[in-house]
């Protein structure tokens, strides 16, 4: 069936955003320095993460950043064997999410744990790291 | 308000479709329903097309395909939900004729997934949650999203690899009987098992593949349906819903909220309880999705799902059978095209037109349940002969 003929297009397509975090801008700042905050809105007090300018529950836009809290129970988790193909050099790895005390949860990978002992309930506590280009993140590791 | 039948139904052969372009893939299925249904083009108000896109040269799927056609006049536009895409044209195809602005009303789904390599596709797919929070930084595929629920099930209700597997082995027993389905093979237990883990605990053969296809249904109202056709299958209950695009902002990983909710909303409609559905398509992207919607459907109670597929309670003859045209999983997945095939699916069991596939119809209730994302759309439609 693939030896039907085709028009190999010559008008290729390259996408790559310059997506705005302005209004999220402390968070970035504060991971940058090894710290996760996130939003809460100082009209309902709603704590939201990932974090959010304006709030989803009142529609208030007046919010403060609080302490986001590193201590974490697994509540799921995948072993991602196949990757996209912009995570081609990233081998395989272990996306979780996990429930923080506040009841807020976050999905992140799941680092420096065997996959065979991975097992929903189990401790965990976040971590900032740099990433590459000045572009931090946040993992999960055990407690 | 007037009644919505289904009056014609149309169906390409869905897999990998390198001898047609997205013009030529759709026309096969609307030349179809417009035949079946024995109306002029002319008469079509509302052409809605169900595309998610971005895997094709074209930027504007509905006027396209609409040319091709010779349907360029009507109203149309694309619609996007997603995998339940396709649902989300029918609806609103339902919608202009309920409203009165149109007498008839077509859906086409389509989708060429396969025009761009398939690491581009599966890029694409895998960003369909939050992008910035989910995707940037952690590489989520479509698989890892639903491997999440996976793993959440077995641990809180012990359901098993093998009961996964059982799922793809029963969409590939009646994938067999369909001479439009991707694959027509049957498949063993352990093949299933012991394929390649694409994000654990889904294998390859949890998975269904990509997939070029397109479907197509004429909708009309009452008056001009009962015209058309002396079986006109109607449209009893429209129900929709919707999730969060963060999977860290759902309260559970079991099932899908979005889909209990639009369940519940197509039943109050159609003033059916799941216990009168005599046939249905679960949106079966990947096994643990079918086994979810037998629970968020109320085909069995929370928990209860490998117990419905180890019994066969989901094969003709069963309680309820489910996928017989194959499932996402053996029939193919093309993306928007699936819901309309789905509704094509439903409308030919209630006919009685599936042949080797044929449900026993008691009560002449079927019910399509399409799911776009994880959970982040849902639509459950039911249809009925009478």
């Amino acid at each position: 069936m693939d030896e039907n003929p085709y028009l190999h297009s010559r008008r290729a397509l390259h996408l790559r955003f310059d997506i705005p975090i302005l209004k999220t801008k402390e968070f970035w700042d504060m991971l940058r320095q090894g710290k996760l905050v996130t939003t809460k809105c100082l009209k309902c007090g709603n704590v939201s993460f990932p974090p959010q300018a304006d709030c989803p529950k009142c529609m208030g836009s007046e919010s403060e950043w609080v302490d986001l809290g590193t201590d974490a129970t697994l509540v799921t988790f995948t072993h991602v064997k196949i990757t996209p193909a912009s995570f081609a050099e990233d081998g395989t790895y272990t996306i979780a999410i996990a429930q923080l005390k506040s009841g807020l949860k976050v999905l992140a990978w799941l680092e420096g744990v065997g996959a065979e002992t991975v097992k929903p309930g189990m401790g965990l506590r976040i971590e900032a790291r740099a990433g590459t280009g000045g572009s931090p993140y946040y993992v999960f590791v055990p407690a | 308000m007037s009644r919505v039948a289904v009056v014609g139904v149309g169906h390409s052969r869905f897999g990998r479709r390198t001898d047609v372009n997205l013009g030529e893939l759709a026309f096969e299925s609307i030349k179809q329903a417009v035949d079946d249904a024995g109306v002029d083009r002319g008469d079509i108000g509302n052409v809605v097309v169900g595309s998610a896109g971005g895997w094709y040269e074209e930027s504007l799927p509905a006027v396209v395909v609409g040319e091709y056609a010779g349907l360029s006049g009507a109203g149309t536009m694309r619609v996007e939900a997603a995998c339940a895409s396709g649902s989300a044209a029918v609806k609103a195809a339902y919608n202009s004729i309920v409203s009165g602005e149109t007498d008839v009303a077509m859906a086409v789904g389509v989708e060429k997934m396969t025009e761009v390599d398939t690491p581009t596709s599966v890029e694409l797919i895998g960003r369909a949650g939050s992008y910035m929070w989910e995707f940037e930084n952690y590489g989520m595929t479509f698989p890892a999203y639903y491997a999440l629920y996976a793993v959440a099930h077995m641990n809180r209700f012990g359901t098993t690899e093998e009961d996964l597997s059982r799922v793809s082995v029963k969409a590939h027993h009646y994938g067999a009987m369909n001479p439009l389905a991707q694959f027509q093979k049957e498949i063993t237990l352990e093949k299933a098992l012991s394929s390649q883990v694409v994000s654990w605990p889904l294998k390859l053969y949890d998975a269904c593949p990509l997939s070029d296809g397109s479907a197509a249904v004429v909708l009309a109202a009452e008056e001009t349906a009962k015209k058309l056709t002396d079986t006109p299958i109607w449209i009893r209950g429209v129900g929709y819903s919707s999730d969060t695009a963060n999977l860290s902002r759902r309260d559970d990983y079991v099932g899908l909220r979005a889909a209990v909710r639009a369940a519940a909303n197509a039943y109050a409609m159609a003033k059916v309880s799941p216990g009168d559905i005599d046939v249905a398509t679960a949106h079966d992207c990947f096994t643990i999705a079918e086994l979810m919607a037998y629970e968020d459907l109320g085909f069995c109670k929370k928990g209860e799902a490998a117990k419905m597929i180890r019994e066969g309670q989901t094969e003709v003859g069963g309680k309820i059978p489910v996928n017989l045209d194959g499932g996402l999983k053996a029939k193919g997945h093309p993306i928007g095209a699936t819901g309309v095939s789905m509704a094509v699916e439903i409308t030919k069991q209630l006919r009685g037109e599936a042949g080797r596939r044929q449900a026993n119809i008691r009560n002449g209730v079927g019910l399509v349940h399409n799911i776009g994302g994880t959970g982040h759309y849902a639509y459950v439609t039911i249809l009925s002969r009478g």
